[in-house]
């Protein structure tokens, strides 16, 4: 290696790595000279820490060797190379062996040092020791502990916290100590500032009573287990001997609010303390009270009312972390109980502009959670008023706030309509109109009596459009919506403006709109259409003629239900599972494949309705997460939503069944339970369970995995005893081996009687088990292994077993049409453990249902009522209103149940875990 | 939200250069415990960390984002931007607070010169301002002045007057010095 390559790194400016060897052999050389050049000596510290830093590491040995050279400049009394000579040590300890023998000279320094390294001494030390060795330093550690020195105390203090893991019953030692530490004054010595010449602007203090913080941090894990003597230590901090550094107050805010969520009954006792943080004089102090109040579920209303004006007045200092720190916990809040923070309203409208990015984010999502039927369109307006002070990016996360929104509240849809033509008319890229347009849909699908409205709207967008894309849309969407409203010939007209005046792209989207006017059955109107179409057959273009000839085909047909199945088809496949498996034809090595046609009949299909529900509950899924994801810009990995997850799943059910002949049998697949555990994660064999229901037989999946190293699992099965005896078992498919580590599956199949026949199964796993050789990971072949059973728990088949969710865009025209009605009343036990939320989520899994009407969030922790809508498998439709309350008598649950069939609507209602 | 009482508020201190390149980097972990996240022990993953970083922070002085679960507060420089990890419960306000410890002190100990030339050229000092803020994941110190104050100059020269022993022993001791250290040069190669 010639001179140039390897001492290029010393020209600063290329920014270019030292050798590693060189610095290696340089390091040695210098090290071990006598005498030692202290200047150069931490030269080739610094160049080696460099080398660290950046993420190099040597090996063992090589560290090892660097670590005893380095300690050879102990010799060297040199303070400022001894402080580098302890950060190089502290370094090189997780890299090499014998570190311990650096304890002597370590201890030397911190006996009769030097000020300026000592602290350093002491923080090297915690590295250095270990459980075994640290009883050699207790005393060294108790005086440095008192040391008037606030940095030596410090140093200390801190080094005891980095043993506690190793050595806590040590450190407890010292808890006198420790004590004495917090309530001390330690301020700096005379001599502490002159290093340098020239500090800055900044105010030079004799004390920064940092050392508190650290002394808390330690002596709260030394009385940890003592809820009594903490409860003092909270008193005396606040009232007798206030704590002097914000971070150790930041810290007992901490411990504070840790006791309250152990015990919430202790809520109302610690109040008092709050008042003050929430007006302490820093930031942070009163950031961590706010958030801690807002945290906790016990604290009164007008308490947490406190700590918002505090997060209020917070939103407009300068220092820019301070307002993220404080939007960001109101819009934590906005999700549960978006009504408190209407108060802040005003000062989230005035961050709308801030100049930074989330904070501004923050501040719009925000305000929009606090949407609620009443200050709706107010928001809205306000909104449409700074519309053109924004970026598009920005403008595109507002609109998809206003669509969740409008989806939420259905009936402020007229002003969410306007809002978006509003904008729609603005000047903006394609991505920002895009989002616009998916707006409009959403509202369009999922709010019917929007359609004529927002149909208007389209039209006229389309007649000045600049791009080809979304005018494509736009008409697909026309002439699917079209000819369902009252007034269809309006769009024709509109429709056929683009045939004459557009590109040939959007020429051929409005001829086959045009057609499905066609099919409303209307005679005048099919022969206009028919009139439109011929002329279209003159066009330049030739796909337009190609449409045009091929709809004036298929209307001028007799079976006018033929030529709809192929214009305005009623099903969709699904998506998902149709490009898998076009992959996986397509991939297939083996030629034979491709003797048979591909199977367009193995794709499941979707109605209209099964896919607005699965898209519906994609859309306000979306609304519930943070939306603080798109402040959090991290979200660049594509995620796979849920629906096509639960697809996708369910299909590759499907798949392992048809490969079981005897399953395959039973037909198509209904519907599969999500997984439920039937042992602790913990245990040495951990059993899921999934339920599959086919049109007259259950078919159980037990997913069994053994997390044992050195037993191995024969003919595994499981004994499985329903409680209900119209329930009889079929067959059972055991596993043969279950190897270490490794999981299986066991289906046990069973005759299901007519209807919906909640039961419960018994199961017990029955097993042989083989011990493994540990070297081969095989068990010895003549080993003939003991027949064992185990106990798992029960696995309940309840009536949501047999409900697939759907939607429903009329919650109560769909209740009103059901007759069947079944209520029933429960109660769910003591109010302070219920929380209503975590009930909701658990009766929507639990009953398999949609929930409507947004009902799935809860605004209010007294009460709440939840509706839900669903299909039982046999195709009739169940409704649910389940009312909760709390009271002092426990939660209350009101079950009402709707359904065509009443049976149903009778297991439902009555079922509950 | 869990209450983490822990004192390892600090994850990770970094400094880039203006093309993303690591100047500085120490994530931080508990000195008497193993670790599993792989953002501490996987040179790869942080690597893969800071590149996405820097491109989401390059020239956006705002201060702090969150990113990849953990609330991030930086400042940027001419061509240098000082990183602070925490958790994403982690109060902002007190990473920030550190954050300007430690950046203050750069400015006392750099004498105001925030660059990537003035962090290389100074790197002992700037490591040992670093070491003084923050003890593998602790904060030490957040205020500049005494945070700078810790942080010592190096030796200005090396100590060259050798007293010379003119006695014969002191020859003959110079002279088997010599032949030692030039037998050992050569054998390197020198």
């Amino acid at each position: 290696m010639s001179t140039h390559t390897y001492k290029k790194f010393e020209d600063i400016d290329s920014g270019t790595l030292p050798d590693k060897m060189t610095v290696y052999q340089e390091c040695l050389q210098a090290f071990n000279a006598s005498p030692i050049q202290a200047k150069r000596c931490r030269l080739l510290l610094s160049r080696l820490l460099r080398l660290l830093y950046a993420g190099e590491t040597f090996p063992k040995t090589e560290a090892t060797n660097l670590f005893f050279s380095t300690s050879k400049l102990f010799h060297h009394n040199d303070g400022s190379l001894r402080q580098l000579v302890y950060l190089a040590i502290k370094e090189l300890c997780s890299l090499s062996d014998d570190i311990l023998m650096a304890t002597a000279s370590i201890m030397k320094d911190i006996q009769g040092g030097d000020i300026l390294y000592k602290p350093n001494a002491v923080r090297t030390l915690a590295r250095v020791l270990d459980g075994s060795t640290i009883h050699a330093a207790e005393r060294a550690m108790k005086n440095c502990v008192v040391d008037k020195n606030p940095n030596v105390s410090s140093a200390a203090l801190v080094s005891s916290y980095h043993l506690l893991p190793v050595a806590k019953d040590v450190v407890r030692r010292w808890t006198n100590e420790t004590q004495e530490a917090i309530t001390s004054n330690k301020v700096f010595p005379q001599t502490q500032y002159a290093m340098h010449e020239h500090y800055g602007v900044n105010k030079l203090l004799t004390a920064t009573y940092t050392y508190q913080y650290h002394a808390l941090g330690l002596l709260y894990h030394l009385r940890d287990h003592d809820k009594m003597a903490l409860m003092k230590m909270i008193q005396q901090f606040n009232t007798q001997q206030p704590l002097k550094s914000s971070l150790a107050t930041v810290q007992l805010i901490r411990y504070v609010g840790k006791l309250i969520e152990e015990d919430s009954h202790l809520t109302q006792t610690l109040w008092p303390f709050f008042p003050g943080w929430l007006k302490n004089k820093s930031d942070m102090v009163e950031l961590e009270a706010s958030r801690t109040i807002l945290s906790l579920p016990k604290f009164l209303p007008e308490q947490q009312m406190q700590a918002i004006n505090t997060l209020q007045t917070l939103l407009s200092v300068p220092r820019t972390v301070t307002r993220f720190a404080a939007v960001r916990i109101l819009n934590k809040i906005a999700m549960k109980s978006p009504e408190k923070i209407m108060v802040c309203n005003l000062e989230l409208e005035s961050l709308i502009n801030d100049s930074n990015r989330s904070v501004s984010t923050y501040a719009i999502t925000t305000l929009l959670k606090t949407g609620n039927s009443e200050n709706v369109d107010r928001l809205v307006k306000t909104i449409s008023g700074f519309m053109d002070d924004i970026s598009d990016e920005f403008k595109i996360i507002v609109i998809d706030a206003i669509r969740t929104l409008s989806l939420k509240f259905p009936d402020k849809h007229k002003s969410m309509l306007n809002f978006l033509n509003d904008v729609l008319r603005d000047e903006g890229g394609f991505n920002f109109k895009n989002s616009i347009i998916e707006a409009i849909f959403d509202i369009i699908k999922f709010i019917p009596k929007s359609r004529e409205l927002a149909l208007e709207m389209l039209c006229e967008f389309i007649e000045d459009c600049e791009y080809t894309e979304l005018a494509v849309r736009v008409l697909h969407l026309l002439g699917d919506e079209g000819p369902k409203t009252s007034n269809p010939t309006l769009y024709i007209r509109h429709i056929y403006n683009r045939v004459v005046l557009e590109n040939s792209i959007v020429r051929s989207s409005a001829v086959i709109a045009l057609s499905k006017f066609a099919l409303i059955g209307d005679q005048s109107i099919t022969k206009s259409i028919k009139i439109l179409l011929k002329r279209c057959l003159q066009d330049v273009d030739d796909e337009v003629r190609d449409r045009a000839a091929l709809s004036l085909k298929l209307l001028s047909t007799k079976d006018i239900e033929q030529a709809k199945s192929f214009i305005a088809p009623t099903f969709k496949y699904s998506l998902p599972i149709l490009e898998q498996q076009l992959a996986l034809y397509v991939s297939n090595a083996d030629k034979e494949t491709f003797v048979h046609p591909f199977d367009i009949k193995a794709i499941p299909t979707m109605t209209e309705e099964e896919a607005k529900a699965a898209e519906f509950k994609e859309k306000t899924t979306i609304y519930e997460e943070p939306v603080a994801q798109a402040a959090d810009n991290s979200s660049e990995e594509e995620k796979v939503s849920e629906s096509a997850r639960h697809t996708l799943l369910q299909q590759q059910y499907a798949q392992e069944f048809a490969a079981i002949p005897e399953i395959a049998a039973y037909g198509q697949l209904l519907h599969s339970s999500s997984v439920v555990e039937l042992t602790e994660k913990e245990t040495e064999f951990v059993v899921t369970a999934v339920k599959h229901i086919f049109e007259s037989h259950v078919v159980i999946q037990y997913d069994v995995k053994n997390t044992l190293s050195e037993i191995q699992l024969e003919d595994v099965s499981v004994v499985a005893q329903p409680e209900n005896e119209e329930y009889t078992e079929e067959f059972l498919m055991p596993i043969d081996v279950l190897k270490i580590n490794s999981s299986g599956s066991i289906y046990v199949s069973f005759n299901r009687p007519e209807g919906t026949v909640p039961t419960s199964i018994a199961n017990t796993l029955s097993y042989t088990t083989k011990d493994v050789d540990p070297a081969t990971g095989e068990a010895a072949e003549d080993e003939e292994g003991f027949p064992d059973e185990y106990q798992i728990e029960d696995l309940p088949v309840v009536p949501g077993d047999f409900i697939v969710p759907a939607f429903t865009g009329n919650f109560t025209h769909a209740w009103d049409e059901l007759e069947h009605e079944n209520v029933a009343v429960f109660n769910l036990g003591d109010a302070a453990t219920t929380d209503l939320q975590d009930v909701v989520t658990k009766l929507i899994k639990t009953m398999s249902m949609m929930p409507a009407e947004s009902t799935d969030l809860v605004t209010s922790s007294s009460s709440h009522t939840l509706k839900l809508f669903g299909k039982s498998i046999g195709g009739d439709k169940v409704a649910a209103i389940v009312r909760l309350a709390s009271s002092s008598k426990g939660v209350m649950m009101k079950s009402q149940v709707r359904s065509s069939d009443d049976e149903l609507s009778q297991m439902v209602a009555n079922y509950i875990e | 939200m869990p209450f983490d009482v822990s004192l390892y508020s600090v994850q990770a201190t970094i400094i880039l250069d203006n093309e993303g390149k690591r100047l500085f980097a120490k994530y931080y972990h508990p000195p008497h415990k193993v670790s599993d996240d792989e953002l501490i022990t996987s040179e790869k993953k942080q690597a893969s960390f800071e590149a996405s970083l820097f491109k989401k922070t390059f020239k956006l002085s705002s201060d702090i984002i969150l990113f990849e679960n953990k609330v991030v507060v930086y400042r940027e420089f001419a061509d240098a931007a000082v990183y602070l990890l925490g958790d994403l419960n982690e109060n902002e306000n007190l990473l920030y607070n550190v954050l300007q410890g430690l950046v203050g002190a750069l400015e006392i100990i750099l004498r105001n010169q925030i660059d990537k030339k003035s962090i290389l050229e100074n790197y002992d000092m700037v490591i040992l301002a670093i070491d003084e803020t923050v003890d593998d994941g602790i904060v030490l110190e957040t205020d500049p002045s005494v945070i700078a104050s810790r942080v010592s100059k190096p030796p200005t020269e090396d100590n060259t007057n050798i007293k010379i022993d003119l006695s014969e022993k002191g020859l003959l001791s110079a002279f088997n010095f010599a032949r030692k250290n030039i037998s050992d040069r050569l054998q390197q190669g020198f």
